[in-house]
């Protein structure tokens, strides 16, 4: 009756996979069966990801990619010959206020939440609907979105409108990928201890104000979101699509 | 457990399930015995109480099971006070009588009212009541609602105000029992196959109406349900609360 989250003989490809959220993803993949593909701008941070999945005798390979840079993501997949599941991970953040945002940095946040994921999502998905056996083995796709993908915060609006935008993605997709029995769903995290939100809250004002808002009165783990990924990832899940994974100690409850 | 991959685990939990002998309710109890969970279960007829147990004992862990109406408030109430464990609730007994909203009868509606609404109501008070005065470190409730707590469908006017209320009621209790570090979430599955339902897939209308409403063309089971039941009362779903899991092959999503 129970459904064991198994990823043997499945490739995943994960995305932002040197650090924080992408890193504890490729390694929980790992751990539940999966031959992981990590893609990072960042040689050494792939090399630490790289070590730590071999170590707990998980399989991995890993490209240095820029997910922006359309011709070296092309390239970099053009390498790959087998997906079952894509963690679309890589993402960022530059809080400002709405009044004070820059040019810049809408630019940089919106090329890389919005239109990088969305072309590695298609990118992806073309891959992965050519498989023979697709509708039979099904597949996966996880796109790493943010309780900030269900609700405001002040300083975060070019976030709200990314992640809004790839919740609106998410569920499309899902609509015409399902008649090749591939699955699409996002994770709604809320804060979670990684290297992006611990510079974050070394604003302790914002840290007591952000912890008051999470009525289980923690931050996430990262495991947390691993674990949540990993169970989308697999069969575990083989009837869900469409839908969020709020891993948010009831934020967006209130 | 590993370094980012927790396990769905159960073991030295003990979860009571009402509506435990017949579909979701049964496959919840199985699950959670798989888990290694504890289980107790509350059902109407006593034959099927002592089949299900020759099912939970497989596992190795401890089955009890009590012969009551949900809607029988002092008798739950006498029951679930006495309780000596209990870190989980499956609050799943109900029903559903498909009218045309113009001819709902009267005793239809409040049949419906009572079972789904009230007695889901006093279940979970009374279960959260004796966690919090068993003093568990950690607890878990997961209400059986529905796609309909989400989406509106046809001679399904009270099933919907019952199960949206349901969900309300998940993220009100999300809220209040967070400092207890007791999680509520829901669950909403498309339309399973189960000894209620076997009637209306009978007719091959509504048949080809599920079919034609799911993306990915399948029926969920009543193991991908348990399955996501499971999760959400482990620690691997430690940060969700006051969520819904849906599983529903994008029925929603569209």
């Amino acid at each position: 009756m129970l459904k064991k989250i198994n990823l043997k003989n499945k490739t995943a490809l994960v995305t932002g996979a040197g650090k924080g959220l992408g890193k504890a993803c490729a390694i929980a993949l790992a751990e539940a069966g999966a031959k992981v593909i990590l893609l990072s701008r960042t040689k050494s941070d792939l090399n630490k990801v790289n070590k730590i999945i071999k170590k707990t005798k998980g399989s991995s390979q890993s490209f240095v990619c820029d997910v922006t840079n359309l011709e070296d993501l092309k390239k970099t997949l053009n390498k790959i010959h087998r997906l079952d599941i894509l963690v679309n991970n890589a993402g960022n953040n530059r809080p400002q206020h709405f009044t004070k945002v820059s040019q810049e940095n809408m630019e940089y946040l919106t090329n890389l939440n919005m239109k990088a994921a969305f072309n590695v999502a298609q990118l992806c998905s073309q891959k992965m609907v050519k498989a023979k056996n697709r509708k039979k083995i099904g597949g996966s796709i996880i796109h790493m979105s943010s309780q900030l993908g269900r609700v405001g915060c002040e300083g975060r609006n070019v976030y709200n409108m990314n992640k809004f935008g790839v919740e609106g993605l998410s569920r499309g997709m899902a609509c015409e990928l399902a008649p090749y029995n591939i699955r699409v769903n996002t994770i709604c995290p809320t804060f979670v201890e990684t290297p992006m939100v611990k510079k974050f809250f070394k604003n302790k004002k914002f840290k007591n104000k952000m912890l008051k808002n999470i009525p289980l009165g923690r931050v996430a783990k990262e495991s947390d979101v691993a674990t949540a990924v990993a169970f989308l990832a697999a069969d575990s899940s083989e009837m869900i699509t469409g839908t969020s994974l709020l891993v948010d100690g009831g934020w967006t409850a209130q | 457990m590993g370094i980012f991959l927790k396990d769905i685990n159960l073991k030295g939990k003990t979860a009571l399930i009402t509506g435990a002998t017949k579909g979701l309710g049964r496959g919840a109890a199985i699950a959670i015995a798989e888990a290694g969970g504890n289980v107790i279960a509350i059902g109407r007829n006593q034959s099927e109480l002592d089949t299900l147990k020759k099912e939970i004992k497989k596992f190795k862990v401890n089955y009890v099971s009590f012969n009551c109406d949900v809607n029988n408030y002092n008798q739950i109430k006498s029951f679930i006070t006495k309780l000596k464990k209990l870190d989980i609730l499956v609050n799943n007994a109900g029903t559903n009588i498909p009218e045309p909203f113009l001819n709902v009868k009267k005793s239809s509606m409040e049949t419906l009212l009572n079972v789904n609404t009230k007695a889901v109501f006093n279940v979970a008070q009374l279960c959260a009541n004796q966690i919090i005065k068993l003093k568990r470190k950690s607890g878990s409730i997961i209400n059986i609602s529905s796609i309909f707590g989400i989406v509106a469908g046809q001679k399904r006017t009270v099933y919907s105000m019952t199960k949206f209320g349901v969900e309300g009621l998940t993220k009100g209790m999300a809220l209040d029992l967070a400092k207890y570090n007791i999680r509520v979430n829901s669950v909403c599955p498309n339309i399973v196959l189960t000894p209620r339902t076997r009637k209306y897939f009978a007719d091959k209308k509504y048949n080809k109406y599920v079919k034609e409403n799911t993306p990915i063309n399948k029926l969920v089971t009543v193991s991908d349900v348990a399955t996501s039941i499971t999760f959400l009362a482990s620690e691997a779903a430690s940060m969700i609360t006051g969520s819904s899991i849906i599983i529903d092959g994008g029925w929603t999503a569209k």
